[in-house]
């Protein structure tokens, strides 16, 4: 029997003495959501080694921002995930501002935990829709899609656009909500809540999906830790950090709310972390909503910010839908920034795809690999 | 009946999961739910889905309004707006935007930062051609019939030193009273910020002649006709122009 660097999992071996085989999946294989690859070391059908290789879709992102104004870079921000846009734009104002040193007005804060929030149900939805397709369930693809469809229209309420938001700005955000709005977002929220349980009997009562999930690409709390894994990812492993809680940022600290921790480490308990998560983000909305209603319609919303940065540096960091992203930003007292770093959570979580595949079975990699939820966007900037 | 949250109904106990009738009774249920739902999707071509007013799709252009000041050129992030000399009614040379609608990424900075609200964003999503030089909009083509108050983006911003005092309002379009400042000891009387000033703010006044005879010229700003495009600052060939913001 050949030496093997599985660290915690006690993993079956191929009793047969077979030739081991490398398998690569991707970056057009269907199960890898995005522009990377999966090189599998098989022995036999379980496999032995594994190695992420990304880097498909590289564009230049952060050099690209050294030669824009901070508010060009605003759209920018938007297209590192397409599905994470409201909450990557919040931060690159978030950092901006703290380099400005200045305190944005309170409705703003609000109107920007909202749109996180909906930004993070819909994002959750679209990971739900392709877990649905991994697992081979073309309905549960559909419907996630269906309920994000609502989520959509929210943001076209809002801001005008449907993906690339485009919303927050330096110092507030771009347009002020109305009263029709917080009429369509609460009927929308409370819809969505009843309506995330059908999705829930499709899947959690279904024993043939639950089999596929449950104790595959098991994780320990320790190695969760030691790997830089963040975000459902994470507490489904059973680290108790949310950043929204423990480091908030804007009003954060004002919001009741529950981080969902579960202590198994398999591919099941970070699904449920993530569906539990929709339902606490859908009582941040309502509660933001009414915060915002309550400040009043004619307060101010955004402030006037000079266009120079003085120089400096700033990091901020942020509860993203898949983990913990944080941006570096180096000023040098000009228009544009002398340098933008993004750290983003898929980067650091890809790194785990060897500890969680090794030991499991092929047709298992992509039950595991989607409990990521990949995002090439922006691990590859 | 008390409402469970998820996390304590499920997981569903291993007793639970072997009676298989529950997830089709479960999904007969949903069925019989989604026969009475009327359909979530629309048949595109000949119906479409709501839009609202102020929905960023390509940008619009009111020719008699735009003053060719080139604020859209330099906000835009893709670098799509281009200025090109066309006629107007009269018959006259005039320079107005021309917009490459293949690179817009739909972001609304050229509607927002307008200082005449002569950008605007259109509800116009379908934008599809046989070639990339189709794609490029010129000044009249990219008028649009029908815009209305939504669809002119104002930029509402609150001063910070408004708050201090007290009086958080908003206001339209401050930047508009950012002026720029001359430094004269820098300028050379090159009268090149009177030439590229789009609504002529820029007058070049007399101080004295220097020690060859010939006269000292320094720039003196309109304050009631300036915009703030910033042409003059950015047009200086000795940077003897800066802007002074309003905080």
């Amino acid at each position: 029997m050949m030496s093997r660097d599985i660290i915690d999992v006690k993993a079956e071996t191929s009793a047969l003495n077979t030739q081991k085989m490398w398998v690569i999946m991707g970056p057009q294989h269907p199960f890898s959501h995005g522009l990377w690859t999966l090189k599998a070391q098989l022995d036999g059908e379980i496999v032995v080694d594994a190695e992420p290789i990304i880097g498909y879709l590289h564009r230049g992102w952060e050099k690209e921002c050294e030669n824009r104004t901070y508010p060009k870079i605003i759209p920018m921000a938007d297209r590192l995930c397409y599905a994470a846009s409201m909450t990557y734009t919040h931060l690159y104002c978030m950092t901006v501002e703290k380099a400005l040193g200045i305190d944005i007005p309170e409705k703003a804060k609000y109107i920007r935990i909202m749109a996180d929030e909906i930004c993070r149900i819909q994002s959750h939805l679209m990971w739900l829709a392709a877990v649905g397709t991994d697992l081979g369930n073309l309905t549960v693809f559909l419907w996630a899609m269906r309920e994000r469809e609502f989520f959509m229209d929210l943001n076209v309420r809002m801001c005008g656009a449907r993906m690339t938001t485009n919303f927050p700005r330096i110092g507030g955000v771009r347009n002020d909500i109305d009263d029709e709005f917080a009429m369509f977002a609460t009927r929308c929220v409370e819809r969505f809540e009843k309506a995330l349980w059908d999705i829930i009997a499709m899947v959690d009562d279904s024993s043939i999906f639950v089999s596929r999930m449950k104790g595959t690409g098991i994780l320990t709390r320790e190695r969760c830790a030691n790997l830089g894994i963040t975000g459902p990812a994470m507490r489904g492993t059973g680290v108790d950090f949310d950043v929204r809680r423990d480091d908030p940022y804007d009003n954060y600290d004002q919001m009741d709310f529950v981080v969902p921790v579960l202590k198994d480490g398999d591919s099941y308990s970070r699904y449920r972390v993530r569906i539990e998560e929709m339902f606490q983000s859908c009582k941040i909305i309502k509660q933001a909503l009414q915060k915002v209603k309550a400040i009043g319609r004619n307060a101010p919303y955004r402030l006037k910010v000079p266009s120079k940065v003085p120089a400096g540096r700033a990091f901020m960091r942020m509860e993203d839908p898949r983990g913990e992203s944080m941006m570096y930003l180096v000023s040098d007292g000009s228009e544009k920034p002398y340098r933008l770093k993004v750290r983003s959570p898929i980067f650091v979580n890809v790194s785990a795809a060897k500890p969680l595949v090794q030991g499991c079975r092929i047709a298992d990699v992509p039950a595991v690999m989607a409990m990521i939820d990949m995002c090439l966007g922006e691990t590859d900037r | 009946m008390a409402k469970k949250e998820y996390l304590d109904k499920y997981p569903r106990s291993t007793a639970r999961s072997l009676w298989v009738m529950t997830p089709i009774v479960k999904v007969l249920r949903l069925l019989g739910k989604t026969i009475i739902h009327r359909p979530v999707t629309v048949l595109y071509p000949y119906e479409k889905m709501w839009m609202p007013e102020n929905y960023r799709g390509r940008p619009g252009l009111r020719f008699d309004r735009c003053i060719a000041c080139s604020m859209c050129v330099r906000m835009c992030p893709t670098a799509c707006i281009k200025l090109v000399e066309t006629e107007d009614a009269s018959g006259q040379k005039v320079m107005r935007p021309q917009v490459n609608v293949g690179r817009c990424a739909m972001c609304g900075y050229c509607a927002e930062y307008c200082p005449v609200d002569a950008m605007t964003v259109t509800p116009e999503f379908e934008l599809a051609e046989y070639t990339r030089e189709d794609l490029i909009y010129g000044p009249k083509r990219l008028a649009y019939d029908g815009i209305t108050e939504k669809m002119e983006i104002h930029l509402e911003e609150t001063l910070m030193s408004d708050i201090e005092n007290g009086n958080p309002e908003r206001r339209v379009s401050p930047f508009k009273t950012d002026r720029p400042v001359l430094e004269a000891s820098k300028c050379i009387s090159c009268k090149k910020c009177e030439k590229v000033c789009p609504v002529n703010a820029v007058k070049m006044v007399e101080h004295g002649v220097n020690e060859k005879g010939r006269p000292i010229l320094y720039p003196e700003f309109n304050n009631d006709t300036c915009v703030c495009c910033k042409n003059c600052v950015e047009d200086c060939p000795k940077d003897a122009l800066h802007i002074n913001e309003v905080l």
